[in-house]
């Protein structure tokens, strides 16, 4: 794969540096200004404090779109994980015609461009009378991150021997059974790393909550808000805990899929 | 313990018939093979039966009883299959267990019973055991023991010596025709290997595009093939012409060889000499004649013959069987 000539080798290797600083720099910026005790942005900052982390612990407005991002991420993600496993596992197992259909149907918001996808669900949830509403925001969150568990579970089932299964049934286990008892305790790491994916998804999520949330404030969608009015330092420190958040994440994903094996098949 | 009956029973995918109007009858206590190459439409047969798949026509009866519409979970069945398919996050112990805990037997009772299953397949001692550390053959014991362990109405294996090596693989056929015969269970093997189907059967089942070709004793079916495929796919077939254009069959075995030039044998030179322990397989061309090569099987004694000699080709009339 990384074959060709040495230099179409150096090419890819600088790319690939050039790429990696350009997305890691403003990470590594924006945590040590979010310790700085400057009124302003200001890099590098004269000298630390938490003052912007009292800032933002402190203020009701921020703690509400924390509050309001958690309990969106915790229910979306895992009514996402519960549809997108059923589904893979129908569109894995089943023999049905319209298989590819329904796939791509329940891969769509992947695909399609999510501004669409938010103008979409603005249309939608406005005709059902939940735009603005949290349970809109929840529904809209699950549809988006049904894919991305729909990805990490249908390979973990197409993985999964469908002769296991068989014999369990053979054996007189219900279908019920065979998955609590058979399929969970071998796919527990897959289904661990897909919710964890979704949860992120759903906690990062700003272009179709912005459309559609109204009122509530997710920390994202604050976070763009804030920006347009003026910058704030608070925005540093709550960039610094949404991206130890991501890291300790996917560090989790990473340590648990490593151990199962399954890092490889998993991350193609 | 039961008997198990196939009327007319038929399995089609889209156009393909994977089941082709099967007719088979398998008495309490026996063991018959189902035989046939890839594709034939084994494996969809063993499934039907199973439970795991619903034919498209025809009924299917276990101990009398109707069973067409059952689910696999009421069937009653031990299940074995090439792959092992043991659950890979439980010991053996607990892999036994499983098919006694879903029948809500459980404790002491259980584990005895459980012990005992192992304890028949040879696996005594390794109850503690991941299937992750096991070798094939032992991993396969496991599945059987899983299997047998209660009480089936019958037992269905498919293809399940087909991923071990060869030694292995005849060590467990002889450990698998006795404890089917200690069992005394209703048994139907799935195979493409014609000296597995003929040494372990009481009878074979020989499939070919999903059609029976023939239902019969092992001897029957490689002596006495119902046609051309049965006679080709069950060893080794010499086809010689018959009067009225007919073809006749003489296997290896019953074909003699002789020094060239006595008198009651057809002249004929050596191709080949393919020697193979007791017996050495000879590919003779036959003089004067177009078709393809007899093959003749001899017992070694002493001397054999050489590629090139000239040899005395017989059989005798009763060992030619006619086929169409
Ligand atoms: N689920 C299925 N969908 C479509 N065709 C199938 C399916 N299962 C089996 N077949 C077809 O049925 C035929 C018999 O398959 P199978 O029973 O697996 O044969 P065997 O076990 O003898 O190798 C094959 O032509 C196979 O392609
Ligand atoms: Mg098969």
């Amino acid at each position: 794969m990384i074959g060709g000539s040495p230099w179409t080798r150096r090419l890819l290797a600088t790319t690939g540096v050039i790429g990696l600083v350009f997305l890691g720099v403003p990470i590594l910026v924006v945590i040590p200004m979010s310790f700085s005790s400057a009124k302003a942005l200001t890099f590098p900052p004269p000298s630390f404090s938490l003052r912007w982390y009292q800032a933002f612990f402190g203020d009701p407005r921020w703690m509400d779109a924390m509050w309001t991002s958690t309990l969106v991420a915790l229910v979306a993600s895992v009514a996402a994980l519960l549809l997108g496993s059923l589904a893979a596992y129908g569109l894995r197992r089943g023999t049905f015609g319209g298989r590819d259909w329904a796939e791509g149907n329940f891969m769509a918001p992947l695909i399609v461009p999510t501004i669409i996808v938010a103008i979409a669900l603005y249309l939608g949830l406005a005709k059902i009378g939940l735009l603005g509403s949290l349970a809109g925001l929840i529904v809209a969150h699950t549809l988006l991150n049904v894919p991305l568990v729909m990805m990490v579970m249908g390979v973990a089932i197409r993985e999964f021997d469908p002769r296991i299964e068989q014999v369990a049934w053979s054996l007189g286990a219900s279908w019920r059974y065979t998955v609590w008892k058979v399929m969970l305790p071998n796919l527990a790491p897959s289904v661990f790393a897909a919710w964890i994916f979704a949860f992120i998804g759903s906690f990062d999520e700003v272009i179709v909550t912005s459309f559609i949330a109204g009122k509530y404030d997710t920390v994202p969608k604050k976070m763009f808000n804030e920006l347009i009015l003026e910058v704030n330092p608070t925005i540093t420190a709550v960039a610094t805990l949404l991206i130890g958040l991501t890291v300790l994440a996917l560090a989790a994903v990473t340590v648990i899929l490593a151990r199962a094996g399954k890092l490889k098949q998993t991350i193609v | 313990m039961s008997d198990i009956r196939l009327e007319g029973v038929t399995k089609r995918y889209g156009p393909v018939a994977a089941a082709d109007d099967v007719d088979l009858s398998v008495a309490q206590g026996e063991f018959v093979t189902i035989l046939g190459p890839s594709g034939s439409g084994k494996t969809t047969l063993l499934s039907l039966i199973a439970g795991l798949n619903r034919p498209t026509a025809g009924r299917i009866f276990i101990g009398g009883r109707d069973v067409t519409e059952a689910t696999a979970q009421e069937r009653n069945i031990g299940l074995v299959f090439q792959s092992y398919a043991l659950f890979p996050h439980m010991t053996v112990l607990e892999n036994v267990l499983f098919p006694l805990g879903v029948r809500k037997i459980g404790g002491a009772a259980a584990r005895s019973q459980a012990l005992e299953a192992l304890k028949l397949v040879r696996l005594d001692g390794l109850e503690g055991r991941r299937p992750s550390q096991l070798s094939g053959g032992q991993q396969q014991r496991v599945a059987l023991a899983r299997a047998i362990v209660f009480k089936p109405d019958i037992l269905l294996l498919d293809e399940p010596l087909g991923a071990l090596d060869r030694k292995l693989r005849e060590e467990l056929q002889v450990e698998l025709k006795q404890l089917q015969r200690t069992l005394g269970v209703t048994t139907l093997l799935v195979t493409h290997d014609q000296e597995e189907a003929l040494s372990l059967s009481d009878r074979i089942m020989v499939l070919n595009h999903g059609k029976t070709q023939q239902v019969a004793a092992p001897a029957e079916a490689y002596l006495k093939p119902a046609n051309r495929f049965v006679a080709e796919f069950l060893g080794i077939a010499n086809f010689v012409g018959l009067d009225g254009g007919r073809t006749g069959l003489v296997r290896p075995e019953r074909v003699r060889l002789g020094p060239g030039g006595v008198n009651g044998g057809r002249p004929a030179r050596v191709i080949e000499a393919i020697y193979l322990g007791q017996m050495v397989r000879y590919h003779l061309a036959i003089e004067g004649s177009e078709g393809a090569p007899i093959v003749a099987a001899v017992p070694f004694v002493g001397r054999a013959w050489q590629a090139g000699e000239s040899v005395a080709v017989s059989w005798d009339a009763a060992d030619i069987w006619p086929v169409t």
